[in-house]
C-alpha cells in the first residue's frame, strides 16, 4: 500500500515531521530540565551558605563539643527553612544525622563532594535514592570545623522535567500521526494527476483510444494532461484514419475482385472454347492460343483467391458442419488436386462432422502448393483422426514434398498473404493459397503449422477439433447400397 | 429435341460466349439483356430451364425468379458473383433450383444444367403416397386430398426421393448426387432451402412438419405411414 512514489512520498513527509518535532522536543526537554535544575542548585547553595555562615555561626560557636545540645536545634533550625535532612560530619566517623535516611543517604555521597566542601567551596551533588530524587549539598565553616551536608527533596522538580518529557513526547508522537494522515492525503492529492494519467495510459494501451485526462489546474500536472490529451486525440484520429483507410482498401480489393468476375467469366469460356478448337488454330497462333488458355487460369485462379481473402477480411465467413466420411472425402480431394499424391489413412478415420467445405480448401491449396513446389517429387499425404470412437476428435492432416523446403527464418511468412518463396521463380499460384489455407483453419478452431522435412521439403500439418460420429445404421441410406448397423468406425461406406 | 435454355446476362459477351457453348452442346439458347426482357421472353417462349444472373438492370433475377416461380415450374440456375450465404439463399429461396458461381467455366454450367433437366431418376416411374400426398412420378404431379399441388421440378424429385423411402435417413450428400447430381462437395444449402420450399407446400403447418422430417445431424426422412392404416 505504501509501495511506489506514493508511499515513498508520504514515508518522507512522516520522516521529516518526525526529525523536526524529534529535534525541537529534545532541545526544549534540555534547556528546560536544565534551567529547572540550575534554579534549584542555586536556591539550594544560598540556603546552604546562609544556614552555615549565618546560622550555624550565630548558634554554635567554634570549638563547640559534639554532644552539645547547641547542634541538636541548629539542625532543628535547618529543618524548620526547609531542609528535608542534615547530616553534621566532625571527622570522626560517627556523622550527627537528621532527617529520613540521612545517614544510609550520606554514604552513597561521593568522595570529592567532600573534598570539595573541605576546600571551603559549596559542593552538590544529585542523588536517587529508593526512586527518591535528592539534591545534596556540602560546606563548612572553616578547616577544623565539622562539614554540614545538606539533603533537599528534589522530586518535585524532577517530576516536572519527567512530566514534561512525557509531554513532549506525547505531543511528538501525536505530531507524527497527524503528520502520516496528512502525509497520505497530499500524497494522494499530488500524486493524483499522476494516477489518473497511468489508468488513461493503460486504456488506450488496451485499445480504448478515446482515453482522456482531466485538466483541472494550471499547474504543471494541468499542462502535462493537455499534452496527454492532445497526444491521444492525434493517435486516435492517425488510428481512425489508418481504420479507415484499411477498410477503403479492403473494400476496394473486394470491389475490383467482384467486377473482375464479370469480364473474367467470359474470358474464362471464351478460354475453354477456344482451348478446343486450339488445332483449328494455324500454327503461328496455336502457341499464344495455349498461353492465353493458361493465363487465364491462372487469372481466374487469382480472382477467387482474391475474393476469398476478401471474405475472410468482411467476416462474413460462417461454419457450416456437415457429416462426412473422412476417407471417402480425403481421397476425393487428393483426386482433383494431386491425383499423384500418395495417401495414407490412418486406422481410426470414419465419420466425421465437420465443415467439409472449408475442410476441402484447406487440404486442398496444402497439395496445390505441394504440387506447385515439390519439383515432381511424389507428394504424401497422411490423415487419421484421435481421440474416442465417438464425440470429440482431432483430425490430423499432413501434407509432405520434397521440394526445395523453406529456409528457418521464412518459415513464419510462408501463410502471409502474397509471400513468395523464391521471388526469382514464377511457379504459378496466386501466393495467397497458404494464406487462406490458414484463415479457414483458424475458423475450424484448428491449427495449421508448417515445419522442414527430415531429408529435404516441406510438412505441412493441420489439426482441426472434429465431431466423430458412427456410420448411421439404422434406416440411413449413406449411398446406393445401405449401410448395415455397423458397429465399426472403420467400415467403408459405397458412395 | 433439343432442349430450351432461356439466359438472362446483362453482359455481352458472357451472353454471346455462354450461348457459343450451348449451342455446341446442343441447346437451342434464346437470351436477354435484363430481367424484364428476360421474363417477356420467358412467358413468350417457355423454356425447358432458365439461366438467370442474380444482378440484372431493370428488374433484378431475384424478382425474376419469384415471377417466373410464381407461374412455372420450370429449372431455375442462378448465376452468382457471390457466393456469400445472403446472396445464394436469397437466390433459392427466390425459386432458384440450383446456382453457379461466377467466374464459371461451362462444363459446370452444363453439368446444373443436365442435372436441373433430367426428369427423373428412376427408370420405372410409380405412384407413390405420402401421407395425404399422391405422387405420380409418370405423370409428375403431385395431388393433396384430390387437389394439384404445384411443385418445380427441384421440389418434385426431392419429394419423391424422400417418398420412394420413408422412414429411412436420407443424408444431404445423398440427396445432392441424386436430386442435384452433385458427386462431390454441393452446398448442402441447397437442400435445406428446397426442404422448407417443399414443406410450405406441402405441409400443413410448415413449421411444424409431419410428412418431410428433419433428422438432426443426419438428414431428412419421410414419416411413415401410421401402422394402423
Amino acid at each position: 500500500m505504501l509501495r511506489g512514489v506514493r508511499g515513498r512520498l508520504t514515508l518522507t513527509i512522516i520522516g521529516l515531521v518526525a526529525l523536526t518535532s524529534l529535534v525541537l522536543g529534545v532541545a526544549a526537554y534540555a534547556y528546560v530540565a536544565t534551567s529547572l535544575r540550575d534554579q534549584q542548585v542555586e536556591a539550594a547553595r544560598d540556603l546552604t551558605n546562609f544556614n552555615v555562615s549565618v546560622l550555624a555561626a550565630e548558634r554554635v560557636p567554634p570549638g563547640t563539643a559534639r554532644d552539645d545540645r547547641r547542634w541538636k536545634s541548629l539542625v532543628d533550625a535547618f529543618t524548620l527553612r526547609g531542609v528535608t535532612g542534615t547530616v553534621v560530619d566532625f571527622g570522626d566517623g560517627d556523622p550527627f544525622a537528621s532527617g529520613l535516611d540521612a545517614t544510609s543517604d550520606f554514604r552513597q555521597l561521593s568522595p570529592s563532594l567532600r573534598s570539595i566542601a573541605e576546600g571551603g567551596s559549596i559542593g552538590y551533588e544529585r542523588l536517587t535514592v529508593d526512586g527518591r530524587s535528592l539534591l545534596v549539598t556540602a560546606a563548612r565553616r572553616a578547616p577544623d570545623e565539622p562539614t554540614f551536608y545538606f539533603f533537599f527533596d528534589a522530586s518535585e522538580v524532577e517530576g516536572a522535567i519527567q512530566r514534561l518529557g512525557q509531554a513532549l513526547a506525547v505531543g511528538g508522537l501525536v505530531l507524527v500521526l497527524v503528520a502520516a494522515v496528512v502525509a497520505r492525503a497530499l500524497a494522494r492529492r499530488l500524486l493524483d494527476p499522476v494516477r489518473s494519467a497511468g489508468n488513461a495510459a493503460e486504456r488506450m494501451a488496451t485499445g480504448d483510444l478515446s482515453a482522456r485526462l482531466d485538466v483541472e489546474s494550471g499547474d504543471e500536472f494541468g499542462r502535462w494532461a493537455a499534452s496527454f490529451n492532445r497526444m491521444a486525440a492525434s493517435l486516435e484520429a492517425t488510428v481512425a484514419e489508418l481504420r479507415a483507410a484499411e477498410a477503403r482498401e479492403r473494400r476496394f480489393v473486394a470491389d475490383v475482385s467482384h467486377e473482375l468476375r464479370t469480364p473474367l467469366t467470359a474470358l474464362v469460356n471464351e478460354a475453354s472454347m477456344l482451348k478446343e478448337h486450339l488445332d483449328d488454330v494455324p500454327p503461328g497462333g496455336r502457341r499464344v492460343g495455349e498461353l492465353l488458355v493458361a493465363d487465364i487460369a491462372r487469372l481466374r485462379a487469382l480472382v477467387d483467391d482474391l475474393m476469398e481473402v476478401s471474405r475472410f477480411d468482411a467476416a462474413a465467413e460462417q461454419l457450416q458442419p456437415t457429416e462426412f466420411d473422412l476417407e471417402t472425402f480425403v481421397r476425393a480431394v487428393v483426386r482433383a488436386h494431386a491425383p499423384d499424391a500418395g495417401v495414407a489413412i490412418g486406422p481410426h478415420a470414419g465419420q466425421v462432422v465437420a465443415d467439409r467445405r472449408r475442410l476441402e480448401r484447406v487440404i486442398g491449396n496444402l497439395l496445390d502448393n505441394a504440387r506447385v513446389h515439390g519439383e515432381g517429387a511424389p507428394i504424401e499425404v497422411a490423415v487419421d483422426l484421435t481421440g474416442d470412437v465417438r464425440g470429440k476428435g482431432e483430425l490430423l492432416v499432413a501434407v509432405l514434398d520434397r521440394g526445395p523446403g523453406v529456409p528457418p527464418d521464412e518459415l513464419p511468412l510462408v501463410f502471409e498473404r502474397f509471400h513468395k518463396a523464391d521471388p526469382s521463380r514464377h511457379l504459378g499460384g496466386s501466393g495467397l493459397g497458404l494464406a487462406i489455407a490458414r484463415e479457414h483453419s483458424r475458423l475450424l478452431g484448428g491449427e495449421l503449422t508448417a515445419a522442414p522435412r527430415t531429408g529435404g521439403g516441406m510438412r505441412f500439418e493441420l489439426r482441426v477439433p472434429v465431431t466423430r460420429s458412427l456410420p448411421m445404421g439404422d434406416g440411413t441410406v449413406t449411398g446406393d447400397e445401405q449401410a448395415g448397423a455397423a458397429l465399426e468406425p472403420n467400415t467403408e461406406t459405397a458412395t | 429435341m433439343a432442349a430450351r435454355i432461356l439466359l438472362v446476362e446483362d453482359d455481352p459477351s458472357i451472353r454471346e460466349i455462354t450461348t457459343l457453348g450451348l449451342t455446341a452442346a446442343g441447346y437451342e439458347i434464346s437470351t436477354a439483356p435484363d430481367g424484364r426482357a428476360g421474363l417477356a421472353l420467358f412467358r413468350a417462349e417457355p423454356p425447358d430451364a432458365v439461366v438467370l444472373d442474380v444482378m440484372l438492370p431493370v428488374l433484378d433475377g431475384l424478382s425474376v425468379a419469384r415471377a417466373i416461380r410464381a407461374e412455372s415450374s420450370v429449372p431455375i440456375v442462378m448465376l452468382t458473383a457471390r457466393t456469400d450465404t445472403f446472396d445464394v439463399v436469397a437466390g433459392l429461396e427466390a425459386g432458384a433450383d440450383d446456382y453457379v458461381r461466377k467466374p464459371f467455366e461451362l462444363p459446370e454450367l452444363l453439368a446444373r444444367l443436365r442435372a436441373a433437366l433430367r426428369r427423373t431418376s428412376d427408370a420405372s416411374p410409380a405412384v407413390l403416397r405420402l401421407g395425404p400426398l399422391e405422387i405420380d412420378e409418370g405423370g409428375h404431379s403431385v395431388r393433396r386430398d384430390g387437389r394439384e399441388v404445384t411443385l418445380s421440378h427441384t421440389e418434385f424429385r426431392l419429394l419423391a426421393e424422400l417418398a420412394r423411402r420413408p422412414g429411412q435417413v436420407l443424408t444431404r450428400d445423398l440427396l445432392l448426387d441424386r436430386v442435384w447430381g452433385y458427386d462431390y462437395l454441393g452446398d448442402s444449402r441447397l437442400v435445406d432451402v428446397a426442404i422448407q420450399r417443399l414443406r410450405s407446400k406441402v405441409e400443413v403447418d410448415p413449421a411444424n412438419p409431419q410428412l418431410i422430417l428433419t433428422v438432426r445431424g443426419a438428414g431428412y426422412k419421410a414419416s411413415r405411414p401410421d401402422p394402423g392404416s
